[in-house]
């Protein structure tokens, strides 16, 4: 045990020691990352569920689509931080709720995928409603069998993006004294006297972006299982 | 500590922003003024950096369709939690600079901007040039143009509105990112969301947020304002008996959906 | 018109920048004290707090002739001090930054900032005989220089604040085994700050080597996200500063000595909390400038910075 405490390896400041700062503190490490995918994928599902009817609206009623642009467009101006902050107070809740950074990213994600569902359900060629009209779909089912499946490129396109730059914006929320990732870049600030110490701050880097590779290429092979068919037109 | 009522914060909110006294600078206190203009200050250094690197290696990949991989390379950048980057930077960076100077928090901050302006910017200039028709293209080379006037006088124009979203996005990301540089510690309009949440002070901190978001929608609309004295007329459709909507902040990150995903 | 707007916008992007620019240091105090023509670096809170900048102008006539936001007692304010960015800053007594980088503390005669004893604070539920014993034999060993020289382990050579936790109990003899505290299952929690995560390890340690089943919570964060947690049940035991949890308990306390301090904050606890025995070991707030600065003004207490330059 006192070994340990003198091992030279827990002692390194090097940038590249972030692997063994990780190993020595692995269960720290691996709840953070845990809380920091959860809150970088709940968000984009539940903004998923909330803009595939509005985007679906601004569609099919034409006049709903510019004022729900310039709406959606609106919200996403607004920096994610003061984002944090406004949600608590919009919304009557304490100033340091759990729900906060949820709710803010479930804004932004909402803003972003209403205009890719629209459009995405705009990519569907004319003829390929025309055929399920034809063959005597509902509205409802060629909606659900049809549209939306062939609109899933476009929106998986949109749900990458959505779920990349959450895992950036979860770390910012780790600056205002949330737990997640974002806390290794504040260990690393607070050790790093009267030299830089690195391992934490390398090691919070490492894990955001393979975490975003990760979620990334979820969504890829998700899409990839939904989409049969663009593999079936690409061997032909 | 945490007042209940969203309605009765909303008020302290007004009453903060509104008071004269926290525009000014004290020996305590600096004052909303110069927090914005410095917050101004850092984004337009960042954004006139990243232009100048970024416009002009777009054209070029855009016009001879070479070296794609760098906007690939751009794109994943994307990837890099701004913050840590931020953090990794300032304790390289920060010690080295002495005497009464925040040279040392003003270098890591503008490279952490500059790197998170380029990928948008990179990406729309050349998706901008790349999706010229063809067709226009051949009949400027039809009728004469050499490579560098078809690039101008062409190809240009005819990417404008694409370029300029790519801006847009550039200029909301810099402004959203730069109040983390308060993290580190810099000035800047995210001193007033760190000071509030430290002090307890909530509507100084949420008057913070309202002041970044009010900045970054004023930036927005001066540059869709641009945008619209800017692009011709030919490309935008909007004739002067047709006022058309213009294109909403996020047509930049749509557009990089489709860049991605193409 | 076209032209017009762009004109414009240009021109008003170039005077924003202009003003940007050449805006930055006007001095307007003109109290001709040492304190006068300093800044001072430190939180943002100190601005504010009771004992930081209100009260070194109560109790010592000081004022700075600017305030300049650091980090709380961190590598900012330590480095900002060092390089010459700000005169005197507010850090904390156990750092050991202090010492390495020859910065002298100025002493504080009116005792404008309240003891800062360790102390546990921790669920009445869980404090059984047993956990109190371990807890307090931990507090009975615990002195200021000896807290000194564990920060100069976990921040200086980086050593992992569990390894020095483990390594001072074998230390202290207080790693014994035995079953006291078995049966007891408690969160063990931190705020986010080196200090306050070595001593709740050794809590932790401690308690675990007695048979209690501990699970941690480590970096919370501050005072407003913690405090909470402590109520509700969701954290049971957490290392605290007599004299800081009093303050955010009870703004108005006044008690600065440690025994005063420990009363006063008996009755300013909610009902399901108590203190155990707090330890010697302080770690306070001090105003702190470097040795060239003490030496050049003559500085030993707070007191000499309101005198005339």
């Amino acid at each position: 045990m006192i070994a340990a405490a003198d091992s030279p390896s827990s002692a390194s400041s090097s940038p590249w020691h972030f692997f063994g700062y990780f190993m020595d503190h692995r269960s720290e490490d691996l709840g953070w990352l845990w809380t920091h995918a959860w809150l970088s994928v709940v968000p984009v599902i539940v903004g998923l569920l909330i803009a595939l009817p509005l985007g679906w609206l601004s569609r099919r009623y034409g006049w709903l689509y510019p004022p729900m642009m310039s709406i959606t467009g609106l919200l996403y101006t607004i920096p994610s931080i003061a984002l944090f902050v406004l949600v608590p107070p919009l919304l009557g809740l304490s100033s340091l709720d759990p729900l906060q950074v949820p709710i803010a990213l479930t804004v932004y994600s909402v803003a972003l995928l209403v205009r890719v569902v629209a459009d995405g359900l705009a990519s569907v060629p004319d003829e390929v409603n025309q055929a399920a009209t034809a063959i005597g779909y509902t509205r409802a089912r060629r909606l659900f069998t049809v549209e939306l499946p062939v609109a899933v490129p476009v929106i998986a396109a949109g749900l990458r993006v959505a779920t990349v730059s959450n895992v950036s914006m979860v770390a910012i929320a780790g600056t205002i004294g949330l737990s997640n990732l974002g806390q290794l870049f504040q260990i690393g600030k607070d050790l790093s006297t009267p030299t830089a110490y690195y391992p934490p701050i390398v090691l919070g880097i490492v894990l955001c972006v393979l975490l975003a590779l990760v979620l990334d290429s979820v969504i890829l092979l998700l899409t990839r299982l939904a989409t049969p068919w663009r593999r079936a037109v690409a061997a032909r | 500590m945490a007042k209940g009522g969203g309605g009765a914060m909303i008020g302290q909110v007004f009453s903060w922003l509104t008071d004269p006294a926290h525009w000014r600078d004290t020996a305590l206190d600096t004052g909303i003024t110069t927090q914005l203009l410095a917050h101004v200050r850092f984004s337009l250094i960042a954004l006139g950096i990243a232009s100048a690197i970024a416009l002009p290696l777009g054209l070029f990949i855009g016009h001879t369709r070479r070296g794609t991989f760098l906007v690939a390379g751009a794109n994943a950048l994307r990837a890099l939690p701004s913050v840590g980057l931020l953090v990794l930077l300032t304790v390289m960076i920060a010690p080295h600079f002495h005497g009464r100077t925040d040279i040392g928090y003003v270098i890591p901050t503008e490279i952490v901007l500059v790197l998170l302006a380029i990928p948008p910017i990179l990406s729309n200039t050349y998706a901008g040039v790349d999706t010229v028709d063809p067709a226009v293209t051949d009949a400027a080379r039809g009728m004469g143009m050499r490579g560098r006037q078809v690039l101008f006088d062409v190809e240009l124009p005819c990417s404008l509105p694409l370029i300029l979203s790519g801006l847009r996005s550039a200029t909301l990301q810099v402004i959203a990112t730069a109040t983390i540089a308060s993290f580190v510690p810099l000035g800047g309009l995210g001193r007033f969301i760190y000071d509030g949440l430290q002090q307890q002070d909530y509507p100084q901190m949420i008057g913070g947020g309202v002041l970044v978001a009010a900045l970054a929608v004023t930036a927005d609309l001066l540059l869709a304002l641009l945008q619209r004295v800017t692009v011709s007329r030919g490309i935008s459709g909007r004739f002067a008996t047709k006022g058309d909507a213009p294109a909403g902040p996020i047509e930049g990150a749509i557009t990089r959906v489709e860049v991605e995903a193409g | 018109m076209k032209h017009k707007i762009l004109a414009g916008a240009a021109a008003a992007a170039l005077a924003l920048t202009l003003t940007a620019c050449g805006g930055s240091s006007s001095d307007s105090s003109s109290g001709g004290t040492i304190a006068s023509s300093f800044i001072f670096g430190g939180p943002a809170e100190f601005k504010t707090r009771t004992d930081g900048i209100p009260g070194l102008a109560e109790h010592y006539g000081v004022s700075f002739g600017k305030y300049t936001v650091t980090d709380t007692g961190g590598p900012v304010t330590v480095n900002a001090l060092k390089q010459g960015q700000i005169d005197a800053a507010d850090l904390f007594t156990t750092d050991p930054s202090i010492e390495s980088n020859g910065f002298v503390i100025l002493t504080d005669p009116k005792a404008n900032f309240a003891a800062q004893n360790v102390l546990p604070i921790i669920n009445k539920d869980k404090a059984t005989d047993g956990v109190k014993t371990t807890l307090n034999a931990i507090s009975a060993k615990l002195d200021t220089a000896g807290l000194g020289a564990l920060m100069v382990k976990v921040v200086s050579e980086k050593q992992d604040p569990d390894a020095v936790a483990k390594a001072w109990l074998a230390d202290q003899g207080l790693d014994a085994t035995g079953s006291s505290a078995s049966g007891v299952k408690l969160t063990v929690g931190s705020a986010n700050f080196p200090e306050n995560v070595l001593l709740a390890q050794i809590y932790a340690e401690a308690l675990k080597a007695q048979g209690a089943d501990i699970k941690l919570k480590l970096n919370i964060g501050s005072r407003e996200k913690y405090v909470p947690a402590l109520k509700d049940g969701s954290v049971d035991l957490m290392p605290e500063y007599n004299g800081s949890i009093l303050q955010y308990l009870d703004a108005k306390a006044t008690a600065t000595e440690p025994q005063d301090v420990f009363d006063a904050l008996q009755k300013a606890l909610p009902s399901n909390l108590i203190v155990l025995d707090q330890a010697e070991a302080q770690d306070s707030d001090a105003i702190v400038v470097t040795k060239e600065t003490a030496e050049k003004y003559g500085l030993k207490s707070i007191a000499d910075l309101a005198k005339k330059k």
